[in-house]
Formats: C-alpha cells, structure tokens, sequence
C-alpha cells in the first residue's frame, strides 16, 4: 500500500500536491477525459493553456482541438496548464518538469507542443511553461530530441512579436488544419528528414505560417523595409483556414473535479460578425458569419447537459441577438430548461436588435439577473467613428425597456482612447449614464443601480484602426480623471481596466519580431501571469525595454503610416488591406458603415473564400 | 406548491478514490448533484430560481484524503425499484466514485450528518517507517491526558476525540497506523492534526477513511 518515494513522475507530483493551494488542479481524471495508454499510439500532443487549469480548461477553443484530436486511434492530446506561483516553486525546487494532466507526462515527451494562444497577455506563462517544460525557449535551439512548438488562437493574427518561440503558427480556424499539421509530421517522422525539413513541409499547409523561414528587414527608423520568404518553397502572405461550414458542436464537455470559471455546456451558435465595428479584432477576422441551425444548437444543448450534467447553458458567438432565428431559438431554449432545471446566460446583445418580444423572453429565462450594454462610446459623433451606429434616442428607449421590464440593475460598457476622442466624448459617458440613473429611478424608483465599465481602446492588427494611435498613457489618466471626477457623488459604480495593462496589450498585439527579445527579458524579470491585476506589474516590462534597447513608444503611441508594411501584413485574416484603408479613412470623416449583411461592401472575405463557398453549399453564410 | 404523491429518499454508499482525493467537500457536492442530474433519476430539487438537487452528505472528508466508505441521502419521486436506480447511478458516476450500495430510507430518519458518531481512517506512509518506533510514539501520545492542538489559530484538546489508535502491517509487510475518532457536531478529531502531533508532515502519508460509524 506505502509508495516509494523515488517513484514515478506522477508519484513524485502526488507527494508535492498537499503543500500547494487547490491542489486538484494538477490531477485530471475528470470524467469525459481521453487518457490513452502512452505505448498505444504514434503521436502525443500536448494541448497548452497558459493560464492556471481554472481559467483554461473552459476555454472552448482548446476543448474542440482535444476532442478532434482525440477522436483518432493514432493520436494522444493531454492538457497542459500554467502551474500557479506557489506549484511553480514546488516543481522548480523538486527538480521536476512540468507535465500533463492525463498521463502525467513531462512536456518534452511529446511530439507536438499545442499551445493556444487567444489574448496577447499569456505571453510570459508561454514562455515559462516552455522552460518549465525543459524545451529550449527559441526555435532556431530546438533540435530532434525537442517537441515541435506550433501556436494558434486569435493572438496568432499577429505571429511576430513571439515568432522566433514558436516553430509553426497555424493561422484561423484550428478544427482541419490541426490533423493536417500531425499527418505531416508523422510523415517526416516515416521519412528521416532534418529538422528544416519538418519545418518546410508544415510551411506547404494552407494556412500555416513559419516563421523561421521568412526574413524580415528594417529601414533605418525602424519600420519594415521588407518581408520575403527565406525559403523557395514559401509563399507569401499566409492565408487564414476556415471551416465552410461548422462542424457539428462537441458536446463531450469536460467535467472538472474542483471548480473553475464557466462551467457549463458552451454551444457556438455562429462564428463571425457582420457589424463592422471598427474597433473589434474578433469581428474583422473571424469573417464570414457563418450560423447553426436552432436544431442542431437544441440537439447538441441537450446531448451536452446528458453528458455533464451540468446545471447551466450557455450560447457563444459575437453578437447572440443577430442570429436570424434568435426568437425560435430561446423558444426552443425555454422550453428545454424548464424541463431540465437548468439556467442560461446569453452574453453579446446588441442594444439595437432588441425587440420587446426578446426582452420579455429574456427577464423569463433570468429573473433577477443584471443586464449588460455595451454603447462603447458616449457621443452619436464617435459611435460613428468606430462604426457601432446608435443615437442617444435608441440607447434611451432600449435603457427604458429595460428597466421596463423589471431589471433593477444595469451594466454599461464604454472604451476610451478612441481614435479622434474629445475630452467632451469623455464627459458625455458620465452624461449618457447618469441620464440611464434617471431614466431608471423614474419608471422603478430608488433601487435602481447603474455599473459603467470603461476599459481603454486598443488599435489592433487586421482593424480599420491598425494605422491608428494606442492613446498616450497620461491623456487616459486625465481622461479616467474626467470621468471620476464627473461622476463623483452621482452613485454610478464606476470600474476600469488598468491603463499600464492596456499599455501593455499595446505593444504585444501591434509589435514586430524584434518585441521577442523584450518578451524574454520581461519574463527573465520575473513577469508571469500578466492577465491578472494583482499578478501584472508593469516594471519587469519597462526595464525590459530598457534592458534590450527596445522604443517601446514606437509600437504604442505611434501612429502607423499608412504606406508602412506592417508587421503583420504576411498573414491574410481574408479582409483587404485596401478595404481597412478605406474604412479607417472613412472613420476620420465621421461615416459609418452599415451592417454588411443587407449588402456586401467587398470586404475581400467571399473573393478569399467564394470557391471554399460554393464546395460546400449549406454552410450557414450570412453574406448576401 | 402541490406535492407529488410520493417521496423517496434513497441513501448511497460509495467510495471516493485517488483521482478525487483532491477534490473538497463543496466540489464533491457538486459532483454528485450533476451525477444525479446525469442518471435521469427524477431528483427532487431545492426550490427557488436557481435549483439545486436535494442532497446529504453525511459527514465532510478533508482534502487529499481518500475512502472506502462515505455515504449520502437524495430525494427523489416515486419509487423506482432500488436495482435501477444502482444501475443508473454506477453508469453516471464519474471516474473515482464507486457506487458500493444504495438503499431506500425513512423519511423521517434524521439527517446524515445529525447521525455520525464516529470515523476510522487508516494511514499508509510514503516511505519506511521503523514499527518500534512508531509504536513507541503512540505509546506515549495515548499516555497524555490532553493533546492540545492549534488549528487555524483555534486551539483544541484532541485526546478526548481519539477513540482508538493502533498500528498496523499491510499486506506487503509495513506498518501504518489506524485510528477511530469521534465525529459529532462540534466534536470531530481530524487524523491529520493527530499525524501533526506525531510529527509527520502531509507529503509523507496518505489517509484513508474506512468506515463511517452512525447511531
């Protein structure tokens, strides 16, 4: 029954776990896991989350590459995690390596390092995970005995800024070309080739992106002068994959032994967005809007609460109520939850599609509850800039039907730092939300609370609003000013994400390769887990900058000209370049862009895709 | 609200294995509830928006521990005959909890945890442990007329909880240790501050609940 004490790897680990905080982190054998014996089959991929077990292990990205993987007999994918700072420690003490879930593995057992990557933030624990995992941090270090590194996730739409970490990029929907990236190295595996010689033949993938084999070249103040393949065999720029149609939902969820954020059932109910917000980076690359249909999301609902028994559903995709069939579908939804003694959250409506008919679905399905806008701007002038269209009236009669219909609590989301924001636009966030005050006290009385949730704006790659400026950090601090001191004494709760934060955001999602050198020094000075507010410090980031001689100004505060190549123009997210120019241009004159779901504005999406199309009829496109 | 004609309440014994040794009570709970949810059995459900299946366990296992022998009420409608329900509930349950029995109880027995008395875990030692030795320190902790022992800032006398400490040889040939010690409201000896007492940290040992004692 007693253990040895120089046991196995996950002997070892067990021993470690009683001294570390939520210790069933580390364990797995959650049911619905896929544990294959390690003999059985040919490759082993490591999926990587590099945030703690808690945040990951929801994350639906990851989950649908698990299940794909694992559906093939050759093919073993085990979850890996960020370890939290105190597990850190306690691996780095024993001399132990950081391992899977599944078959408690070390890292570098594996064949294929999967790591996702959705928000520019997680960049640090990558970087930690791959030390921690004994791989060597850079590529150009990696030689046959180390696993091959591939990344992917929306933060990939920007490989540069980490690209000499990471072997292959896969560039936009995961779902096919995850299998196509492992037949190729079983391939490789069969055929006794170099290193290089994996790398090239994973370049010959659609959709994805080698860094190692494509130069880039500077002129003197620092902008590109040049990108051009390294190799004969690459060509450029690499275009996003997409699926024509969406496959059936996974509804094998995991089900964690100790708790973490979203437990519940997750159906994507669409991929893609058509409302051309100028400021959104998932609405410009995830194009084209593609839908399930009311059967297949109520069909997977149900197969998905059999096999977790969960109490709670949710529906995902970017803005829920532009579904076309949004009325039958929480109908469907009602009538199902009922049954089963289930409750529902539906994030992402949009203020302007609400009718009177959803909103009293909605205050049925979730009495109580809180309601969430997201106006982003306080003027009609800059809602026009960044293309989110609504006029004070609608914003006011949609607050009043709200509060209408029984709401006694109301979220506000807004961002400053817009591109052409007055101090006046500032002002006008706290007019517009101690208006809602009002507006709310009269039709329900004193109880009513209004929550404004001001974040900062971020110009992203793939974005009308790449070219444009990150705010500079002391005008965001007069502006944050402006709005306490507005709102002082109104008993609006104001909240808002840290400017240094943002600032960081900033330089990793609009650098260059040579942001690399700052990353790895920022993480050799201690950063980790900058995603969190009480773990981020923005000192390791500065000194980095000064460490490595790096301008940190010229990726943030730095408009970007507009015949600059920028640095992530080699990856094709399928929206022309021409088309972001004219839309950025047509920001600058106040014009907005209507929805493109009426007409079709040539946004490059069905020129890159029109072929995949028409291959495969049925797919749910939203494009006229 | 009218109630259903009838009533069950069922009582299962089950074990909780290493994959969920560090799974905690409140988790465990949760576990179960979607276990449940997951049979198909028509459990009852608290009332109120925000239902939660009606459930009882009957005495809090500590984190890092395992067990032969926990055991928990729920409530459903009607009667389904008793092989069923075993069946559904051994197809639902994840990985880690073994179904052991299920039985039908009174409804009005009192509530699990009102009816613990006592609990007997076994300890198993990571690495070699000199059974003289072992023996001699027990010796002379069951010797004191009280342990006073700190928790989280609280101090308490464990003596009176312990009521019965002995060593024992596994199968294999090394020693471990058994103990029974009182489990009732306000009065439950924790066998992991006892091995503190003793001087052995919670890296060198794993617990094992054995048997659960009710009135």
């Amino acid at each position: 029954m007693a253990q040895s004490s120089t046991g196995s790897l996950q002997e070892q680990i067990e021993r470690l776990l009683p001294t570390v905080v939520k210790p069933g982190r580390y364990v797995g054998g959650e049911l619905n896991q896929a544990v294959k014996p390690w003999e059985s089959v040919q490759t082993h991929v490591a999926l990587v989350f590099p945030d703690i077990y808690d945040l990951g292990q929801s994350n639906l990205g990851m989950a649908l590459l698990y299940d794909i993987l694992n559906q093939r007999a050759d093919i073993a994918a085990e979850r890996a995690f960020a370890p939290w700072v105190d597990m850190e420690d306690a691996l780095r003490t024993a001399g132990l390596p950081l391992f899977s879930l599944e078959n408690k593995r070390a890292l570098g057992d594996f064949e294929i390092i999967g790591v996702s990557l959705p928000y520019e933030t997680l960049y640090t624990n990558f970087l930690n995970i791959l030390d921690l995992g004994r791989i060597p941090l850079y590529s150009s270090d990696r030689d046959d005995a180390h696993p091959l590194v591939i990344a992917g996730g929306q933060a990939a739409y920007n490989p540069e800024p980490i690209a000499p970490f990471v072997d292959a990029f896969a560039i936009g929907e995961g779902e096919e070309v995850i299998l196509e990236i492992v037949d190729a190295h079983q391939a490789w595996g069969r055929s006794n080739g170099s290193r290089q010689d994996l790398l090239v033949q994973l370049a010959g993938i659609p959709g994805v992106y080698v860094p190692a084999l494509v130069d880039v070249a500077y002129h003197p103040d620092g902008t590109i002068k040049a990108v051009t393949p390294a190799h004969p065999a690459i060509s450029l720029p690499v275009g996003k994959r997409i699926l024509a149609k969406l496959s059936p939902p996974m509804t094998r969820f995991l089900v964690p032994n100790v708790e973490v954020a979203q437990e519940r059932v997750n159906i994507e109910i669409m991929r893609g967005c058509t409302r051309g917000c100028r400021f959104c980076h998932a609405g410009m690359v995830n194009r084209p809007i593609r839908e399930r249909s009311v059967d297949e999301i109520l069909t997977a609902l149900e197969a998905g609460l059999d096999q977790t028994g969960y109490e709670e559903v949710s529906l995902l995709s970017l803005s829920s109520s532009d579904h076309s069939q949004v009325i039958p579908l929480i109908e469907g939804l009602r009538a199902l939850l009922t049954e089963r003694q289930v409750n529902i959250t539906l994030p992402s409506l949009r203020i302007e599609s609400f009718t009177e008919e959803l909103m009293d679905i909605l205050q049925s399905l979730s009495p109580g509850g809180g309601f969430t806008l997201a106006p982003e701007a306080g003027t009609e002038r800059l809602r026009n800039v960044i293309n989110k269209p609504l006029s004070d009236a609608e914003l006011m009669e949609t607050v009043r039907s709200v509060f209408e219909h029984g709401w006694k609590s109301l979220k506000l989301y807004f961002m400053i730092g817009h591109p052409g924001e007055t101090l006046a636009d500032v002002e006008a966030i706290a007019d517009v939300c101690k208006a809602v005050l009002e507006e709310g006290r009269r039709i329900a009385g004193g109880r009513i609370r209004v929550h404004a949730g001001v974040s900062t704006f971020i110009p992203k790659p793939h974005t009308p609003f790449q070219w444009a400026a990150f705010d500079d950090p002391e005008v965001i601090a007069d502006k944050l000013s402006l709005l306490h001191n507005s709102l002082r004494g109104s008993k609006i709760k104001l909240t808002w994400n840290d400017p240094q934060a943002s600032l960081l955001e900033a330089w990793l999602s609009r650098g260059d390769r040579r942001l690399a050198a700052v990353i790895h020094r920022a993480w050799e000075n201690g950063a980790r887990f900058d995603a969190w507010g009480d773990k981020f410090q923005i000192e390791p980031w500065q000194k980095a900058f000064e460490d490595t001689g790096v301008d940190p100004e010229f990726y943030s505060t730095r408009a970007r000209g507009l015949d600059e190549i920028l640095p992530w123009e080699q990856i094709n997210a399928g929206v022309d370049k021409a088309f972001l120019l004219e839309d950025y241009q047509m920001s600058l004159a106040e014009e907005t862009r209507p929805d493109c779901r009426e007409r079709c504005y040539g946004c490059g999406i069905l020129t890159a895709f029109n072929e995949l199309r028409l291959a495969s009829p049925g797919g749910g496109w939203k494009c006229p | 609200m009218t109630q259903p004609t009838s009533i069950t309440r069922i009582r299962v014994r089950y074990s909780k294995g290493s994959i969920l040794r560090f799974t905690g009570h409140l988790d465990l709970q949760r576990i179960w509830e979607r276990t449940l949810r997951r049979s198909g059995l028509p459990i009852r459900y608290s009332q109120g928006f925000h239902r939660r299946a009606r459930l009882n366990l009957a005495s809090a296992l500590p984190l890092g521990f395992v067990s032969d022998d926990e055991q928990l009420d729920f409530w459903m409608d009607g009667s389904t005959p008793l092989k069923d329900i075993t069946e559904r509930l051994v197809a639902a349950a994840p990985p880690g909890l073994e179904i052991q029995s299920v039985q039908e109880v009174d409804l009005s027995e009192d509530a699990l945890q009102t009816q613990m008395k006592a609990s007997e875990f076994v300890v198993s030692f990571y690495d070699q442990q000199d059974p003289a030795a072992l023996l001699e320190q027990i010796e002379g902790l069951l010797a004191q007329d009280e342990i006073i022992y700190v928790r989280r800032k609280k101090a308490y006398d464990l003596r009176p909880l312990i009521l019965n400490l002995e060593i024992i040889t596994f199968a294999a040939g090394e020693p471990g240790l058994r103990m029974r010690l009182l489990a009732q409201p306000g009065a439950t000896g924790r066998p992991d501050d006892l091995m503190d007492v003793l001087g052995f940290p919670n890296t060198d040992y794993l617990i094992r609940r054995t048997a659960l004692f009710l009135t």
